[in-house]
């Protein structure tokens, strides 16, 4: 038996402005998505924002309501089982609320604990088990609102860990953490796999899902536009080398007129404070570095460098270089 | 019996931990200044005012009305806080994504609110003694508690309703606001139910303090409990429907909220 199994999976969303004269609008969120994620499969979810990644996750989590299609988790439709669902199921948002501040991080542990009717006597050895396995022994009598980001985010996998899921929804779980901090959270993901939980994961970060991931969709208006192995994805731009063109200053136009050019399959750009750091996918290779540099004559350039594409290289192309 | 144990584990665990994780803004000396010198305002407000309105003899007339309508902080504020802060701290979703028995969620939430809220009408009514003369020689007092706890009990039914509302819309405040003021004046707390028009004393009849405040009234001018034990039983009739009704909301709303994605909106 599969842990998920979704078929052509729907998320309308109603919205309306406007007082007097009042205009509907549809926001599709999630359009169709069909999958299935095996027993003990640590799955990734990619896309850009709005691509119904999240939407997805709180369909299976049965935090909302599909508008069409169905879902199940455990052989449990995620609507009519919804309860079925949840005691088998824990699922954690990037970010962090959905704590309470005021209260210790066992206080929060044993209330979660009696929402899930764990009994005391369970729940008073593994509440200290969670937390040693999470990196917070010792912290679990301090008030949540003291804690670090980082240790936020480990106690929300306590708490999701708390009557044992057999599946976990990780969305974006490693957003806003310090590198420290999310490399271990990482490791907390890895020591979940091992112990043969489904994970379905969902993150910007490419080099995340490569690590961690067995399989990876990537999702973009609400469809899965690509399904594979995070090698097999890396295939989509195996013919394709990666110029990469540090550049001060360059203007929307300049970048467009490099994007327009013939040999150019995809470009995206990274922007930091002091500069932007053009990614440019080409079946040219180094051929192409004299045309690109020529394109953006008068600019001024750091390094220029050429290498092989990544994950994220695929992603970039499967998305249109919309990142 | 391992359902039922677990049920009272989540009653109780619900009340006193949702109540410390949500009320955490209410520091001691804020506390203390709603508990204390709130009722002391209400009290002297309206006492003065209706005495100068009509006629000192008729001082333990809103001495006692308003003694009694401060339960509705509690019952009415309290109550909503209790729902709506779930979504003020985000926790609303992983509140809903767990099997928790949803009608000892509820009801749980509004137990420490009842002890809070009899707590504010026992202190009102000491104001009422200490600083307005009030007399309470000739009362049951036995009987004054019961009625203090039941007219409680039945603000908290309304407290849960409009806590369900919470879940649908952001600010709910304004309507407690609404509510907390519309108490004033069709609970009888100030203006006597014969005075008011007839449509008003239909809606008066139909809220919670309404039959608790005359209770009080009677008890304080000596009848005994017997005298006012229809009105209790009917107060305690009018706050279960409400709780009842909450109830039934509070699962609809949570239908709504999933159906709208409206679950996570703050």
């Amino acid at each position: 038996m599969n842990a998920i199994e979704i078929k052509q999976l729907q998320r309308i969303f109603k919205t309306h402005t406007g007082v007097i004269k009042r205009t509907a609008r549809e926001v599709r969120a999630v359009e169709d998505v069909s999958l299935e994620i095996q027993e003990g499969e640590l799955f990734g979810l990619l896309g850009p924002n709005g691509a119904g990644k999240t939407t997805t996750v709180k369909m299976l989590a049965t935090l909302l309501i599909p508008s069409a299609g169905s879902a199940s988790v455990k052989g449990f439709d995620v609507v009519k089982q919804a309860d079925e669902v949840r005691r088998r199921i824990g699922f954690i948002f990037g970010g962090e609320r959905g704590l309470y501040w005021r209260l210790t991080g066992i206080d929060n542990l044993r209330y979660f604990a009696s929402l899930y009717g764990i009994d005391p006597d369970v729940s008073k050895k593994r509440i200290p088990y969670l937390l040693e396995m999470v990196g917070l022994k010792g912290r679990g009598d301090e008030f949540v609102g003291g804690y670090s980001r980082g240790m936020k985010q480990r106690l929300h996998v306590a708490r999701t860990l708390l009557h044992d899921p057999d599946v976990l929804f990780l969305d974006e779980p490693t957003i806003g953490l310090d590198p420290v901090g999310a490399r271990d959270f990482r490791q907390v993901i890895l020591d979940l796999q091992s112990e043969k939980k489904s994970i379905l994961l969902t993150t910007h970060y490419m080099f995340e899902a490569d690590a961690l991931c067995d399989r990876i969709a990537v999702i973009d208006h609400g469809r899965i536009i690509a399904l594979d192995t995070p090698g097999g994805l890396k295939q989509h731009v195996a013919d394709l080398s990666v110029v990469e063109v540090e550049t001060f200053g360059a203007s929307e136009a300049i970048i467009g007129g490099l994007r327009a050019l013939p040999f150019v399959d995809a470009l995206s750009v990274e922007e930091t404070e002091k500069h932007q750091l053009l990614l440019v996918q080409t079946k040219r290779g180094a051929e192409a570095v004299p045309d690109i540099l020529a394109a953006l004559d008068g600019q001024r350039l750091g390094r220029v460098i050429v290498r092989e594409p990544t994950l994220e290289d695929a992603y970039i192309r499967l998305v249109g270089g919309a990142v | 019996m391992r359902i039922f144990t677990n049920n009272l584990r989540l009653f109780w665990d619900g009340t006193l931990l949702s109540y410390r994780a949500l009320f955490h803004w209410l520091r001691p000396a804020q506390y203390v200044a709603s508990k204390v010198f709130m009722p002391l305002a209400q009290m002297f407000f309206f006492v003065f005012l209706g005495t100068f309105a009509t006629s000192a003899a008729n001082a333990g007339f809103y001495i006692i009305g308003n003694a009694i309508q401060i339960t509705a902080v509690s019952g009415i504020f309290g109550v909503t806080m209790s729902v709506g802060g779930e979504r003020e701290t985000g926790t609303l979703p992983y509140l809903f994504g767990t099997p928790a028995n949803r009608l000892v969620t509820f009801f749980g939430r509004a137990f420490m609110h009842v002890l809070d809220g009899m707590l504010g009408v026992v202190i009102a009514f000491g104001w009422g003694v200490i600083l307005l003369g009030l007399d309470l020689s000739h009362t049951n007092l036995a009987a004054l508690g019961l009625t203090i706890a039941v007219t409680t009990l039945s603000t908290c039914g309304l407290g849960l309703l409009m806590g369900c509302l919470s879940l649908i819309t952001v600010n709910v405040m304004f309507v407690n606001n609404f509510v907390y003021f519309l108490l004033l004046i069709f609970s009888g707390a100030n203006v006597p139910l014969a005075d008011l028009p007839n449509w008003m004393q239909v809606v008066s009849y139909a809220l919670p303090l309404t039959r608790g405040i005359a209770a009080a009234r009677s008890l304080v001018a000596g009848a005994p409990l017997a005298d006012v034990a229809p009105l209790l039983w009917a107060e305690l009739g009018v706050g279960l429907v409400y709780g009842l009704i909450g109830y039934f909301l509070f699962s609809w709303f949570e239908f709504e909220a999933k159906r709208r994605g409206t679950l996570e909106v703050f």
